[in-house]
């Protein structure tokens, strides 16, 4: 069985009167079990050319909706070095396309998906790029 | 300036190679890269099944950053909070999950909700922003 982790650790020297650290790691399960998660996209690295959501194109398809059974576990990361350069990911199943994440230039995210809903992203600046992966159980 | 660094790191054995991602951020200000975020909310708290809470009692500033970090130390796999933001669903977090994500939280509708599946779920949360509505008494 193959194991995925995932770890993350969140620290400051400054913001607070005493040190933050926070580190903590999770396995990569499918879903209500113990057992590893078996599929991925792989890591991918595209430039979204597109400055808006809708139908215009350019924009890059970060996972479609039931790909993968719950929960695809989607891993984002803004490339972009130049302050204001923002990556807005939205929900490109529900009406309106909301967003939901926006992330400026090297912020990354890792989010537990419900996997029925198609993320796409746009950025503020023609081209951004953009790495991301998605990780789960194929269906 | 506060200096607060948010590191993940991604290892598997999926492939026929081993996988391993890093990657690293300083959580700044909106628009910039020199001005960190200096303000958090942080709680460790038990989140009961049968109602849908607002995980974020105060509102983070329109156009500011927030970065949330969130993770269910329930122990029993079956476990589960769902996440919704402006009422849609984001994610489900089960039992040792956890998330993180760069967000623009900027109003109540934008907030984060969250309800408790399978039983009483314990919860921590993180939040790093620049600015927030406090909710008057």
């Amino acid at each position: 069985m193959p194991t995925t982790t995932a770890t993350v650790i969140l620290s400051s020297a400054d913001l607070l009167s005493d040190e933050l650290s926070l580190s903590t790691t999770m396995t990569l399960t499918k879903t209500t079990t113990s057992t590893g998660i078996e599929d991925t996209t792989g890591l991918n690295r595209k430039k979204i050319t597109s400055t808006a959501k809708g139908t215009a194109s350019g924009q890059v398809t970060l996972y479609t909706a039931d790909d993968f059974a719950a929960i695809p576990y989607l891993y984002i990361k803004n490339l972009a070095t130049t302050a204001g350069h923002r990556i807005h990911i939205y929900d490109n199943t529900t009406s309106g396309d909301p967003l939901q994440f926006q992330l400026d230039a090297g912020d990354w995210g890792f989010i537990p998906m419900h996997g029925d809903k198609t993320y796409k992203a746009y950025a503020t600046n023609n081209p951004t790029s953009i790495e991301f992966m998605v990780m789960g159980q194929d269906q | 300036m506060a200096t607060t660094t948010a590191a993940v790191t991604l290892t598997s054995d999926l492939m026929s190679t081993n996988m391993s991602v890093s990657a690293t951020t300083t959580c700044m200000k909106a628009g910039t890269t020199a001005d960190g975020l200096d303000q958090m909310e942080y709680g460790y708290v038990d989140l009961p099944t049968g109602d849908e809470y607002d995980l974020i009692a105060s509102t983070p500033t329109a156009g500011k950053a927030s970065k949330l970090y969130l993770k269910n130390h329930s122990t029993d796999e079956t476990y589960f909070i769902a996440i919704t933001q402006n009422a849609q669903a984001i994610g489900k977090l089960y039992g040792g999950d956890w998330m993180f994500i760069p967000a623009d939280f900027h109003d109540a509708a934008g907030d984060i909700a969250i309800t408790a599946n399978g039983g009483t779920n314990k919860i921590c949360y993180a939040l790093f922003h620049e600015g927030t509505a406090l909710v008057t008494t």
